[in-house]
């Protein structure tokens, strides 16, 4: 579904995605790291909000520069931000979705991803008054309304309480049964060793580790956890990401 | 195109379920045309009101429309833009959309300037001339509006653009002929605001009240206004891939 070569970005002097090749099949595939180490430049360059520097990225069999549009139209991307409109309605933020992707049938399709997501019962409240785990739903809800191939979630779980956290991983989980490729972004390594079929650890913009959980585990020994894999394969120091986040946060927002 | 409208939609439906932002817009402007229109103790024209009311037309027309910058700002910061340019739809209809519904709410204030200022004592002679008045304030703020809206997608917090807006705004409007006519001002003044976007603007607004049509100011707005929707449109183009 996602064959990536030798993929890299440069922003002026700072490498942040650094030849990254990686084949993503019909799966859930987590891409663990660091703050810093080029998980969500990576997930923009997939998603064609960012122009590799040098390398190539298909989706779904699209190239992200040349076919971006065919690429767009397979995909949908879930930021980190959770940017729904609190002034409108859970339908409404749905709504706008069907529409702009021009989705046939779109009130059926509405009120079908919103069951689905378990809104149905207060599809009618503004925005205003859900939980940070039901405006997660709704970003779902969202992202799902055109039927997407591929969808990309950059920490979905982030700031969510533990009921939240579950019900979202059984929403993905749900999804990659129907057949859904999912390509996540976490910093929770027990979610990632619970839910993600595969998973790699990049550092510094370079993949350092790849395998399933439980092959990654069993590399280092018996008891080890995930956390033991990703400290053991991360040299970056939290202290030491040697770049201002903020201002990177900013730029990635810009361009 | 209809991605423009269903984004036009949604800012629309926004605002006017803030109620306070509905007053607020509709307040400021009635304060300048009665706070000031009929209280200036000026001796160049013994009907203050009916010079006033076409520059507070174009005044509201302009700030609305910088102010309206924001939306893009919080659309960005928020995390809403990267959803939108993940999508098929082409990327201007962000901008059209903006600037459409931007446009809108300026002439909804308009309206309400124009009815005050007809209780007031002034009047248009010609229902076409009313229909070339809306017409002005749209292209207007079609221009201003795609300014501020490119600005904003180069600008990266809200401060900042606050910041670029009254650097922009104060001086606009204080530089031009919308508070006294040319043959008052100072000769340094009058040299800038005969360069003025908005005092041309408000000479056209004026000869429309008058029962004038100023081919020129308006063919001329309008294509200024299609240059800014073009480079507008190449720029939400260039963003991202």
């Amino acid at each position: 579904m996602i064959e990536i070569n030798g993929l890299t970005k440069n922003f002026n002097n700072l490498c942040a995605v650094d030849n990254v090749d990686l084949e993503i099949t019909n799966e859930i595939f987590g891409l663990l790291g660091p703050n810093g180490a080029g998980k969500s430049t990576t997930v923009m360059m997939l998603t064609t909000l960012l122009k590799p520097s040098s390398g190539s990225a298909r989706v779904c069999g699209y190239d992200v520069v040349k076919d971006a549009k065919k690429v767009r139209q397979s995909i949908s991307y879930v930021p980190q931000d959770m940017a729904v409109d609190i002034k409108l309605t859970g339908r409404e933020n749905v709504m706008l979705y069907a529409k702009l992707y021009g989705v046939p049938d779109r009130n059926t399709r509405v009120d079908d991803v919103l069951e689905l997501l378990g809104l149905t019962g207060r599809a009618g409240d503004l925005v205003r008054t859900y939980s940070g785990g039901m405006r997660r739903r709704l970003e779902l809800a969202q992202a799902l309304v055109h039927e997407p191939k591929v969808l990309f979630l950059d920490e979905p779980t982030l700031g969510l309480d533990v009921a939240a956290r579950k019900k979202i991983w059984e929403h993905i989980s749900a999804l990659r049964k129907r057949g859904m490729t999912i390509f996540m972004t976490t910093h929770y390594m027990e979610e990632a060793d619970e839910y993600c079929d595969r998973v790699a650890i990049i550092d510094q913009g370079t993949i350092v580790a790849l395998d399933s959980p439980e092959n990654l585990k069993l590399g280092l020994g018996n008891d080890a956890s995930l956390n033991d894999v990703f400290l053991e394969n991360v040299k970056t120091g939290e202290d030491q990401t040697g770049f201002d986040a903020y201002k990177f946060r900013t730029m990635l927002r810009r361009r | 195109m209809k991605q423009i409208f269903y984004y036009f939609e949604r800012d629309m439906r926004k605002w006017t379920r803030s109620r306070i932002n509905v007053v607020s817009s509709l307040v400021m402007p009635a304060a300048w045309l009665i706070l000031v229109g009929l209280t200036l103790p000026i001796r160049f024209t013994d009907n203050y009101l009916e010079f006033l009311t076409p520059s507070i037309l174009v005044m509201t027309m302009l700030f609305s429309s910088l102010q309206g910058g924001a939306l893009m700002i919080f659309d960005k910061v928020l995390g809403f833009l990267n959803k939108f340019l993940a999508m098929p739809s082409p990327r201007e209809s962000i901008l059209l959309g903006k600037i459409l519904f931007i446009s809108t709410r300026g002439l909804l204030q308009a309206t309400v300037i124009l009815l005050i200022a007809a209780l007031l004592g002034v009047r248009i002679h010609s229902p076409f001339n009313i229909v070339l008045i809306y017409l002005t304030l749209f292209l207007f703020g079609v221009l201003f509006s795609a300014l501020a809206t490119t600005l904003a997608l180069h600008i990266s917090d809200h401060d900042g653009y606050a910041a670029v807006n009254s650097m922009i705004s104060m001086p606009l409007f204080f530089a031009s002929n919308a508070l006294m006519p040319y043959d008052q001002m100072p000769e340094w003044l009058r040299m800038l605001a005969m360069v003025n976007p908005l005092s041309h603007t408000i000479d056209s607004i004026r000869e429309l009240f008058m029962g004038g049509v100023p081919v020129e100011g308006i063919v001329g707005l309008a294509v200024a206004a299609g240059v800014m929707v073009c480079v507008g449109t190449v720029q939400f183009r260039r963003t991202g891939v």
